[in-house]
């Protein structure tokens, strides 16, 4: 880990990040409790508005960051050799791109539909 | 094998308030200083100081110095040199400031100053009203001083040597000192360290009693060492037992707590100090106080089912005020006798505290000795705080001038190392016999074989010093209690050790220390036996009074033959008149 | 009472054991008083202690796997058989000595000392008792390592995370009124390593002898420096 990675800075965002989550994961309970989309049609309606669309996006983000900050955290912890904490670092960046890239698809195509 | 060796400027023995504070001195300066000490430095005794340390402030009600001085000289009884009285009670002022400055959180008045509280033998204006001088980090004062110094040392970078035992000084044909031989705990080796100027602050010698409210590191091993060198000890028949140690266990309750309005009643429920010191009550001086105790005790008028015991109340402040000023005594309290101060009296008995004795020094802190009819400093070698003389506290010391005794006199033999190293800018040639004797001091322990255990003799020593070396003091008892300690030190070399590894042995310590409590209890039973008065913490029924044309002089106690030597009290303080001997009443 | 206590010599052994002993319990005896008790009987038994009483810290070990100051631990509060052994995580030098290096490296390298920029005032420097009251409960730490010998963090990292004890005594300086380095002390703590290793285990907390709390100390730093950089 480089001197200049980030203390305050990644511990900050990892709490605000989880504030967010919370938050829109309590939205989301609310929303499929008491006006759940009927059908598919619907479904992608409410996924594809404007408002809804930018907090999803802003979850995902969320979600990502929260994930990368934590299992650096682990890795920290626990994976000294600085090889093997590198490679898993840059697996586990990987993967969390993958996932934000495959997830950015999916809301692009909703929207194009 | 080669013994190692290594250089400096200067080395202290003992990382307490005084070694610190005569470190810090040197490590502001580019001196190579060196800090021997047995145990990490914030675990030395200094830590444990509850109450607080003296100086005329005047943050709370008036005072000067000057006052503090007479109170000092008066609770000497008369005894306590008045030029080093003067110097510590002048020094004090800007002693407390400095502390301040270095970080100590010194609790707080509603203005901002540091606190000072009331203790005992402190008086306004020459004996009269009640004054408020000892300034308090809560009831953790020695802890918070020790800490900060502590810090300040690692600020400065000064070279320690943490748990590194000090075996004997090595000095020269001439008597000069050249450093210490020393071993290093962990490993066992041993450690030659040369030193332009060498300083003793290892601290007192309470362990040479059974019950105290000294550590199990306060073993004399300073004042040993001196008395091996040839160097006398000053004053040692004056021990100070502390009124209010928790009784069958010896831990200390401050005197804060009487000076926070705290007393002292017995199974009647009298408030007995009444009746020995009318005007100060339960703030009279210590020993007063301790034998008022003793007295209630063989009375028949002690508490608890074995009436062993007086009970200190607090309670009556309100468990605010308790635990506000007095935390660590609460704590104290409900751990070792299961009982909350705030809310029941605390069971007490008078516990060995503090050795007004030690290694004679002048103000400065060398080392002197007598010298024809005069007196000669010691090359290179210096003491202060508890293992040093000065002597400021004569045959009683105060409350709170114990912290103020070690930083102040530490303060002054950093200093004076200083001025003396530019004056000796290289080492003096090493004396190999002196060495070969402290090397054989470490190598008898590894003779093998059956023999007496260090346990077994320590316990019957420190039972002994005990009965006879206790707060009463008669011929007989005395006499008798000399003899058997004679006969245990022929018993000494007969002490085997059957751990003879070397990786952190702490028996071999203990049995290097054992040597130490020895010499340093012999010489306080001796110089005891030879008082024929009593005098501050010295009480003789026997003798029962003060007699200042035959004693009021030094005692000195030679280690070879257990000789006796006398001086005479200096009774002209630097700038001022003289306090002539008056009755001590309070 | 038996008592099993963790036994390594070094010169002799390759690797720690427990060893039993029975001791008789007085009333009111306290943990160090029965290792006392044990070095009695057996002199090659080694580990620190001094005061008795609580405030030098030397005797920190591990009892029944709680980390304790043993000289006010009553053995009336612990469960038969009473496992002693050296503080987990530390080198052991022999018995229940172990080697603090690291936990005093970590201590020194938070700058444990009061810096003043201002000329030093003739007299003391005025403090209110309000701002002197920040101290209380940080003060009072005896460096006795139960804490962050507790800590996980410490456990993986303890060369680069300053642990509980070295943090609560960065807290202590920057709560003082009267120090004048808080930003060189925020700065020196930043990265991902001194101060952020801390989880919120709170292993220090349930530990500390003197009922100091750690963790508290490391959120106000946090936050602190969470102010200064907004």
């Amino acid at each position: 880990m480089s001197r200049k990675a980030s203390g305050l800075k990644a511990w900050a965002i990892q709490r605000l990040t989880a504030i967010y989550i919370g938050l829109f994961a309590l939205y989301l309970v609310a929303v499929l409790l008491f006006a759940a989309p009927v059908d598919f049609v619907a479904w992608k309606e409410w996924i594809g508005g404007p408002l809804v669309s930018v907090m999803l996006l802003l979850f995902i983000v969320s979600v990502l960051m929260h994930a990368w900050i934590g299992v650096r955290d682990i890795l920290i912890d626990y994976v000294h050799p600085i090889a093997i904490r590198a490679s898993l670092l840059g697996l586990v960046a990987m993967a969390l791109v993958g996932m934000g890239l495959w997830a950015a698809q999916a809301l692009i195509l909703v929207r194009m539909a | 094998m080669a013994l190692n060796k290594r250089r400096f400027d200067a080395l202290i023995i003992g990382a307490g308030g005084a070694g610190l504070n005569a470190a810090i001195q040197l490590a502001n300066t580019d001196a190579r200083v060196a800090v021997v000490s047995k145990v990490f430095p914030t675990r030395s005794h200094t830590v444990a100081a509850q109450g607080g340390v003296n100086a005329a402030l005047a943050n709370v009600l008036p005072d000067n110095w000057h006052w503090h001085m007479f109170d000092t000289v008066k609770g000497s009884d008369y005894l306590g040199d008045q030029d080093a009285i003067e110097f510590m009670c002048r020094e004090a002022i800007p002693t407390v400031y400095e502390l301040e400055h270095n970080g100590v959180p010194f609790s707080r008045l509603d203005d901002g100053k540091i606190y000072q509280r009331a203790f005992g033998g402190q008086s306004q204006d020459f004996g009269g009203a009640q004054a408020a001088r000892t300034c308090a980090a809560a009831d953790r004062t020695g802890h918070a001083i020790l800490h900060a110094l502590y810090q300040q040392n690692v600020r400065a970078r000064t070279h320690f040597f943490d748990e590194y035992f000090a075996i004997d000084l090595i000095r020269d044909d001439e008597g000069a000192i050249l450093g210490a031989l020393v071993m290093e705990i962990e490993t066992g080796e041993p450690l030659l360290i040369e030193a332009k100027a060498t300083v003793l602050a290892t601290g007192g010698c309470g362990q040479v009693y059974r019950t105290t409210s000294n550590a199990h590191i306060n073993t004399g091993d300073g004042m040993a060492m001196a008395l091996r060198a040839g160097i006398p000890l000053m004053d040692m028949e004056f021990f100070q037992f502390h009124p209010t140690g928790i009784a069958g266990r010896g831990m200390l309750i401050t005197e804060g707590v009487r000076g926070e309005g705290g007393y002292l009643v017995n199974r009647d429920g009298e408030r007995f100090m009444e009746r020995y010191a009318p005007n100060a009550k339960d703030l009279a001086s210590r020993d007063v106080v301790s034998r008022a105790i003793v007295t209630e005790v063989k009375e028949g008028r002690g508490c608890g089912p074995q009436a062993d015991h007086v009970l200190l109340k607090v309670d009556h402040l309100g468990e605010e005020i308790v635990s506000k000023r007095l935390p660590g005594i609460r704590e104290s309290g409900r751990i070792f006798a299961g009982v909350d101060a705030a809310h029941e009296p605390l069971p007490v008995f008078p516990t060995a505290h503090y050795v007004m004795g030690g290694i004679p020094t002048d103000p400065y802190g060398r080392v002197i000795v007598p010298q024809g009819t005069g007196e000669e400093v010691v090359p290179g070698l210096y003491a202060a705080g508890e293992c040093a003389c000065v002597s400021v506290h004569g045959a009683n010391r105060l409350g709170g001038n114990s912290l103020l005794d070690i930083l102040v006199f530490g303060r002054a033999a950093g200093l004076d190392v200083i001025e003396n190293l530019q004056e000796h800018k290289n080492h003096r040639p090493m004396n190999e016999s002196s060495v070969e004797a402290a090397m054989a001091r470490l190598t008898r322990w590894d003779q093998k074989g059956e023999g007496i255990s260090i346990r077994e003799l320590r316990d019957e020593f420190r039972k002994t010093m005990e009965d006879h070396a206790g707060v009463f003091r008669t011929e007989e008892i005395m006499g008798e209690g000399v003899e058997k300690l004679k006969a245990l030190r022929d018993r000494l070399p007969e002490v085997r050790l059957h751990d003879h590894s070397k990786v952190f042995n702490t028996a071999r310590v203990e049995a290097l220390e054992l040597e130490n409590l020895f010499d340093t209890g012999i010489a306080i039973a001796y110089s005891a036996l030879m008082r024929k008065e009593s005098r501050g913490a010295h009480s003789r029924p026997d003798y029962p009074d003060r007699d200042d044309t035959n004693w009021m002089k030094h005692s000195l106690y030679f280690r070879e033959d257990d000789r006796m030597d006398y001086k005479p009290v200096r009774t002209k303080p630097l700038t001022v008149e003289t306090f002539p001997p008056k009755a001590r009443v309070y | 009472m038996k008592f099993l206590v963790s036994r390594f010599n070094p010169e002799s052994d390759t690797s720690p054991y427990m060893q039993e002993f029975e001791v008789e319990v007085v009333r009111g005896m306290m943990l160090r008083d029965a290792l006392l008790e044990i070095k009695r009987h057996d002199e090659s038994f080694a580990f620190r202690h001094s005061c008795g009483e609580g405030v030098c810290g030397s005797d920190g070990v591990n009892v029944n796997g709680t980390n304790k100051l043993a000289c006010i631990t009553p053995i009336s509060e612990l469960t038969e058989p009473v496992e002693v052994r050296p503080f987990p995580g530390r080198p052991i030098i022999r018995d229940l000595v172990v080697d603090m290096t690291q936990f005093y490296q970590q201590y020194r390298a938070v700058k444990p000392w009061l810096v003043r920029d201002d000329p030093m005032p003739e007299q003391e420097i005025l403090q209110s008792p309000e701002e002197r009251d920040k101290l209380d409960g940080l003060y009072e730490c005896i460096l006795c390592g139960c804490c962050s010998t507790a800590c996980p963090s410490f456990w993986w990292n303890p060369e680069k995370f300053h642990g509980p004890q070295a943090l609560l005594t960065a807290w202590r300086f920057l709560a003082d009124s009267r120090d004048q380095a808080t930003d060189e002390r925020l700065d020196a703590l930043e990265g991902p390593y001194k101060l952020f290793r801390c989880h919120t285990i709170m292993n220090c907390v349930d530990v500390c002898p003197k009922g100091l709390n750690p963790t508290k100390a490391i959120g106000h730093i946090k936050t602190l420096m969470l102010k200064n950089a907004v």
